[in-house]
């Protein structure tokens, strides 16, 4: 109600009554606006621009080529390889954790016996750099020292050895493992968090009526985390379609492009083969995914919310 | 429940009676219960202590037998990574980072999320979705013209080439997530101050801030860890090994000494064990921080 009478006012009083009741408003917000328009707005439709041409990133000129960055897109087979691998990523790497995540948070709802433990276990992966867990996992799947290989070997499964991340079939989901193994912690502690809210009147009305512990579980329990899952869920897969590091860090895209996902092909294009113009060309396909990706969510939400 | 009718179970605790209806089942339950649990701990924890333990071993010792104790407590390979291997360069250069960049985030996120929630703005409806643009794509959107305008403005090789955008980039997740701890006070406390002749700097930095001091913790946590780990951005725009920060000095590292596995591990030791220290003491702020991070944004 203030807002309106002084708003109008404002715009009566000109220029300087506007300042002065905005003033603060506006001061407060510069700060952050000029810096984030700076380095963020400004080299987002820049990447626009350099869509359009064929720069090296050395020559001061900038060739415009039209659409030609746009045309190559669909004969490039390594971009389709690499949005393959990114699919794949986006599904494995959303389902596992999100069905591990849910098992652990569910198995601790009740707060049993060592809860602080499991919980602390669960989630300490989640504080380590992608960079950490790349070398660990790498050290894991070693071939020769490895204690995947070797635990194989000690239940007398050593037929099933191998350099896990040398082989080009499997590499892209050793690599998933890892990253799911980091991952899992982070949806374990928001579904507990989430799993708080769930009505205990609910589920013991539901057992009365003779529900078993699954149809509790699956009509009483999930219906009322489906916000919690709906937000986890957009998490990860906006987080999947860009994922560059623990892959990059891991196998740098190999063995022969096994793992190139197309953060890693676009990372390559500008800095290994300075094909800028092409880069950011692919680095809108990405932007272009994800921003649908995001505003699908927020649609998703919001209609879940009202 | 009160009634005398009600099913045997029904007079123990509400909470526990859905549980434990049928005894026999229960006891099932709860042994597979924590058969699962188990598995999981040691999944998650045995790369931890297969690293750790493998820092005070020699490389002989580690492709001996992955899961023996070391033989002895060395410390010559944790030492080594320090000086040699320089993590003291790598983590100090870290500390640069996150202190500049968690400073600089949560200041201007702390103002402009103030501003945003409860401060009269126009076309603040605008400035938001100008905001939520920037939550919403990824790094790579920006990261190509952010390096050449970096090297055009002289800060590439610099540790501003890390610090500035790495502020500029994480505002408005500081922002959404400040804004939403503020819309959650009441305003009538600042128009009480007001009303006594506070500006409106001091309604924000005497009477508002303070209270959104749950907020701020979580945005400090959230954004240290964050910035600790970052890998990409200065992957790219920091390529001198005295600049680099520890997430990507311990890859370079890696790759010096693959062979010399004893100081491998010690080195992943070091890289992961502040941020690890930190989580331990603090893991109710981090949990917080997540949850809230991934929920109220």
């Amino acid at each position: 109600m203030a807002d309106i009478v002084l708003g109008t006012t404002a715009r009566r009083g000109g220029a300087r009554r506007h300042w002065a009741r905005y003033r603060a408003g506006y001061l407060f917000v510069l700060p952050a606006f000029l810096l984030y328009a700076v380095f963020m707005i400004y080299p987002l439709v820049q990447s626009i621009y350099l869509s359009f041409t064929d720069w090296n990133g050395v020559e001061a000129t900038k060739n415009f080529v039209g659409l030609a960055n746009y045309r190559r897109l669909f004969g490039d087979a390594l971009l389709r390889v690499s949005l393959g691998h990114t699919l794949i990523w986006v599904v494995v790497g959303t389902i596992g954790p999100l069905v591990i995540g849910l098992l652990l948070a569910v198995l601790l709802w009740r707060r049993p016996r060592g809860f602080t433990l499991f919980r602390t276990a669960f989630f300490m992966p989640q504080v380590l750099s992608s960079v950490v867990i790349a070398i660990v996992w790498g050290w894991i799947y070693n071939p020769v020292f490895g204690i995947l290989n070797r635990g194989l070997d000690s239940v007398g499964l050593d037929g099933l050895s191998r350099g896990w991340l040398g082989d080009p079939s499997l590499a892209l989901y050793a690599v998933l493992v890892a990253a799911i193994w980091a991952e899992t912690g982070f949806v374990f502690v928001v579904f507990l968090a989430g799993l708080q809210n769930v009505s205990k009147d609910l589920l013991e009305a539901a057992t009365v009526d003779g529900a078993n512990a699954w149809q509790r579980f699956r009509n009483v329990t999930v219906p009322q985390l489906a916000n919690v899952v709906n937000v986890v869920t957009a998490l990860l897969l906006i987080g999947g379609f860009s994922v560059f590091d623990v892959v990059f860090a891991m196998t740098q895209g190999g063995p022969a492009n096994a793992t190139e996902v197309i953060a890693t092909y676009t990372y390559k294009e500008a800095f290994t083969q300075n094909r800028i113009g092409y880069a950011a060309t692919l680095s809108l396909v990405i932007t272009v995914i994800s921003l649908v990706a995001s505003v699908a969510f927020i649609r998703l939400r919001e209609r879940g919310e009202s | 429940m009160a009634t005398t009718s009600a099913p045997a179970g029904a007079k123990r605790v509400p909470g526990r009676a859905a549980w434990s209806r049928p005894r026999g089942g229960a006891v099932g339950v709860g042994v597979v219960r924590y058969l699962v649990l188990i598995a999981f701990l040691v999944v998650f924890l045995l790369p931890f202590l297969w690293i750790w333990s493998s820092a005070f071993k020699t490389s002989i010792e580690i492709a001996r037998d992955p899961f023996a104790l070391p033989s002895a407590l060395r410390w010559e390979n944790l030492q080594r990574a320090w000086t040699v291997g320089r993590f003291d360069r790598y983590i100090w250069n870290s500390v640069i980072y996150c202190t500049a960049i968690v400073a600089g985030v949560v200041a201007l996120s702390c103002l402009a999320g103030y501003a945003l929630a409860l401060l009269p703005l126009p076309r603040r409806n605008a400035i938001l979705v100008l905001f939520l643009l920037g939550l919403m794509v990824p790094f790579q959107s920006v990261m190509i013209p952010l390096y050449y305008l970096l090297r055009d403005i002289h800060l590439l090789e610099t540790y501003w080439a890390f610090i500035v955008p790495g502020i500029a980039l994480r505002l408005p997740f500081g922002i959404f997530l400040m804004r939403g701890f503020f819309r959650g006070l009441p305003p009538e406390l600042a128009d009480a101050a007001r009303l006594d002749g506070a500006n409106e700097w001091a309604v924000f930095r005497q009477v508002m801030l303070p209270l959104a001091t749950p907020g701020l913790a979580t945005l400090v946590v959230f954004q240290f860890m964050f910035t600790w780990n970052q890998f990409l951005m200065p992957l790219v725009f920091v390529q001198r090994d005295e600049l680099r920060p520890v997430s990507l000095g311990t890859m370079f590292f890696f790759g010096r000494y693959t062979a010399d596995r004893g100081m491998i591990a010690a080195g992943v030791t070091i890289a992961m064990l502040p941020v690890v220290l930190l989580y331990l003491v603090l893991q109710r702020r981090f949990i917080e921080g997540i949850t809230a991070g991934a929920l109220k944004t």
